[in-house]
């Protein structure tokens, strides 16, 4: 039968524990250039962060960047960073200090002149220094924030340690899809921020489906199999869900991608989607290939002297409905004794 | 079954129902600056101002911003406590848009010297001023009434007048003396002191300054009237309370007044002062001037008397108008004053052009991500593939009747990170889908009847979905809460559609599936939902 077939009928038998360490050497991998991009390259952060103003035009007179500067010398803001945008510097892009309401008029008059452009149609976005550090300290607190909620949320629901394998994972994909913008420069915005916020809440979500299942399997199956064969057998049962609904999920955001980078020329909208795109990716992949394995080998290791199928944890975890936590207690309480 | 069917059937009639409506009614989603087009600012209070405050300068900027004229719809709002989001679609003039919002009120008490008639543009130039006033007094006598066809002279010491504070009875003005005053004489001509050929130059509103004279207007006074005004000689800051009072005499609303105490005096000067003219004169009246426009010019009570002035720091206009109008003078007068420096954290225009290509990038986006999913679901899922189909129009036929409806009532907009939230959620409304068929497989495979597989995999997927519905929800919930500007409306989006996918699961998903198990599309051919799961029925051949 063919691999296609067997995933269509849920019928694989990939063994996930016993290949973990290759899915750990390429995560670590992964991460490891993801974190050296954000230590060399840095985030390129955006004038939303920074403070600054920000003048887009679309270029109807194909001005270059000399010319432009040259029109922004008599004002002093030929310092400005000059971008020409979209295919062939169809756009162009300027961004400077925060500026007071004259200057920046000055600047926009200025820069739609060079351009071709009514002042009208030129688009400028300003933000104060204060309220850029603003934005990212709020975003930041809310980051915390969730995640200590969100962790909450599955140490009631499922277990503690399930909650911390599911903070791990997350870490993982939020340090990826940091790592593409380093990579790729692409200016941070709000969008990205949100674009962030997305992959974190998706990858948890993921993981949850995951460990749903898994919470299920160990309740049927708990008496007769290894806490790793458990999570094998869900793993394998997840598969398909796990591909059709990257699928799904990942159709509309190639979709935006698609439509961002090719029709329109919306490029917040095309490092949005990519940034979705690969924390999406990464979300799926690590459910799989990071939480579920590294859950097993920290379990199996607290049950590794019992070997034996009914073990004492694992018929506790097996009990009533709510045996999750309780379980935990069981199965902490001899692991802590062995060390 | 017939119960399935009637309740499948209202899914229908309110999802694609609403959505016609919307349709038919052209009330669509509101869009945010970024799609539409327009002017954002974002302006925040220092910290620790209060609240009340901010509202009134909100109230302010709406009163400034309509002055500009062609805004459509402006949006202004307090959000976190201290800062406003203003909102202005279609306003590309950000210089006028921002001097309207930026701006702090300037509130004073002003004399008035004099009135001028300076005639709208383009009518016949230099009437004296003698002969306006003669004229104005003179309509006033014949008729016998106040409220005269000439609000320039009947406002001014008609209706409105100010008086020591209406708590004690005595001293409270009768209006009836006071706004008969004007009519019974020709008083203002004599005593009105510059019959000037040429005529002046009204102050620019904008420019006005008020330590100087200028000649200014307001709504409070007839088109081509203006009032030529002495220096402030009392500020808004030096007001402490103003609030709508009922007037005791006439049951009419009044706004009581208390000066701080640091002001009293000099408001006692200036009132013994105007209290020396004849109670018929028009120097009699004090000029409430806000940002450059007379706001209000209440004439000083006929019991007023030029040795004691208004005492105490306690006066009291009378308005003999509703109670609304009394608030809306003393919000004003509260506030138009304390001047709110605020700090100019964003300001963002966007042209329309720029704004309408992104709504076309998120519409297409959507719509080809929608059909995208909708090809992917039917050729895994077949015969429930369309059952998901036709859960994904129900799911967007909710979502845009939602986005009209918070648009058109709460005045929510639907912004691009909005647009990027809907897109995510159209990802987590498939999931439950997968999940769920995922499901009726893994039950059927089992070796369950069809009908119990789509039940027991409904129970079980639901939980499954509940679960990872309950973690996007807390996401969108502490984001909403704790994050500012665009981050809110993605969080917004994505918590709605959440819920919206809970809901459609559980009222359009189950009897769906539920149905077309029973009919000939679950068990029979490869489009069926056991031809979808793989495995042949009990006892019979595989297919596959």
């Amino acid at each position: 039968m063919s691999l296609w077939k067997r995933i269509y009928r849920n019928e694989t038998q990939i063994d996930f524990i016993s290949n973990r360490n290759k899915g750990f050497l390429i995560s670590g991998i992964l991460v490891a250039i993801a974190l050296g991009a954000l230590g060399i390259r840095h985030l390129n952060l955006g004038v939303d962060f920074s403070g600054g103003t920000v003048v887009e035009t679309e270029n109807r007179s194909g001005a270059d960047t000399g010319e432009i500067r040259d029109a922004l010398r008599p004002l002093g803001l030929d310092a400005a960073t000059i971008q020409l945008t979209g295919q062939g510097g169809t756009g162009i892009r300027v961004q400077t200090q925060p500026l007071d309401p004259e200057q920046e008029q000055t600047l926009v008059e200025a820069v739609a002149e060079v351009a071709g452009v009514p002042t009208q149609e030129a688009n400028v976005s300003s933000v104060g220094a204060t309220f850029g550090r603003e934005v990212a300290r709020r975003a930041f607190r809310a980051l915390i924030a969730f995640l200590v909620a969100v962790t909450a949320f599955i140490a009631v629901r499922f277990d503690w340690r399930m909650a911390l394998v599911a903070l791990v994972a997350l870490l993982h994909d939020l340090i990826i899809s940091a790592g593409v913008y380093a990579v790729t420069g692409f200016e941070v915005t709000p969008a990205t921020v949100i674009a962030i916020l997305t992959i974190l809440g998706y990858s948890l979500y993921d993981t949850v489906v995951v460990y749903d299942k898994l919470d299920e399997n160990q309740k049927t199956l708990g008496r007769r199999k290894s806490y790793a064969e458990v999570v094998n057998v869900s793993m394998n049962q997840v598969l398909v869900r796990s591909i059709n609904t990257s699928l799904t999920t990942l159709l509309p955001i190639a979709s935006l991608l698609f439509v961002g980078s090719f029709l329109l020329g919306a490029t917040t909208l095309r490092e949005f989607a990519l940034a979705l795109f690969v924390g999406v990716a990464a979300g799926t992949y690590s459910s799989i290939v990071i939480a579920a394995p590294l859950l097993s080998l920290w379990k199996q290791e607290r049950e590794a002297p019992a070997q034996v199928p009914a073990s004492p944890p694992r018929a506790a975890a097996s009990g009533p409905r709510k045996g999750g936590p309780r379980s935990n207690s069981g199965s902490r309480a001899p692991g802590g004794r062995r060390r | 079954m017939r119960r399935t069917l009637i309740q499948l059937f209202l899914v229908f009639a309110i999802s694609w129902g609403g959505a016609a409506w919307v349709a038919a009614e052209e009330r669509w989603p509101k869009l945010g600056l970024d799609l539409a087009g327009g002017t954002d600012v974002l302006l925040r209070a220092p910290d620790g101002t209060d609240p009340a405050l901010v509202d009134s300068a909100v109230e302010i900027m709406r009163r400034r911003i309509e002055a500009i004229g062609g805004v459509q719809e402006p949006t202004i709002q307090v959000v976190g406590g201290n800062s406003v989001s203003v909102q202005l679609p279609g306003v590309t003039d950000r210089e006028r848009a921002l001097e309207a919002v930026g701006k702090t009120g300037r509130l004073s008490f002003r004399p008035v010297l004099d009135v001028v008639f300076i005639p709208p543009e383009g009518s016949e130039p230099t009437t004296t001023i003698a002969a306006t006033t003669t004229t104005a007094a003179g309509t006033s006598t014949t008729t016998g009434v106040t409220t005269t066809s000439l609000p320039a002279v009947s406002t001014t010491a008609g209706p409105t007048t100010i008086a020591p504070s209406t708590t004690i009875p005595p001293t409270t003005t009768v209006p009836g003396t006071t706004t008969t005053a004007p009519a019974t004489t020709t008083a203002p001509t004599t005593t009105t002191p510059i019959p000037t050929t040429v005529p002046p130059e009204p102050t620019d509103p904008d420019l006005d300054d008020p330590t100087q004279e200028a000649i200014l207007t307001g709504s409070v006074l007839a088109e081509g009237f203006y009032y030529r005004l002495g220096p402030a000689e009392v500020e808004g800051r030096d007001i402490s309370e103003a609030e709508p009072a009922v007037n005791p005499s006439n049951l009419t609303w009044d706004v009581s007044l208390i000066f701080k105490s640091d002001a009293a005096d000099r408001f006692q000067e200036l009132t013994k002062r105007l209290a020396t003219y004849p109670t018929d004169s028009l120097q009699r009246t004090l000029a409430i001037v806000l940002d450059g426009e007379i706001v209000s010019a209440p004439g000083i009570a006929a019991d007023v008397s030029p040795v004691e002035g208004i005492a105490g720091g306690r006066a009291s206009i009378t308005t003999r108008g509703t109670k609304d109008q009394a608030s809306a003078l003393a919000s004003l007068l509260r506030y138009g004053a304390l001047p709110v420096l605020f700090e100019q954290d964003q300001v963002t225009s966007v042209s329309a052009s720029l704004g309408s290509d992104a709504l076309r990038a998120g519409i297409f986006a959507g719509i080809g991500g929608l059909a995208l999913v909708a090809v992917a679901l039917i050729l895994y899922y077949r015969v429930l593939g369309l059952v998901a189909v036709l859960g994904l129009s129900v799911f967007s036929t909710i979502l845009l009747s939602i986005y009209s409806w918070l648009g058109n009532s709460e005045g929510l907009s639907l912004t691009l990170a909005g647009v990027a939230g809907l897109i995510v959620a159209i990802g987590i409304t498939s999931d439950s889908y997968v999940v769920y068929f995922e499901r009726i497989k893994e039950e059927a495979r089992r070796g369950r009847g069809l009908r119990g597989s789509v039940e027991e995999g409904f129970r079980r997927a639901f939980r499954t979905i509940l679960t990872a519905d309950a973690v996007s929800l807390l996401a969108a919930g502490l984001l909403w809460a704790l994050a500012v500007g665009p981050v809110r409306g993605f969080a917004l989006a994505l918590g709605i559609a959440t819920m919206v996918d809970i809901v459609v699961a559980y009222l359009y998903t189950r009897p769906a599936t539920a149905l077309l198990a029973r009919t000939r599309l679950g068990e029979g051919g490869r489009f069926s939902i056991r031809g979808a799961a793989g495995v042949s029925a009990p006892g019979k051949a595989r297919i596959a």
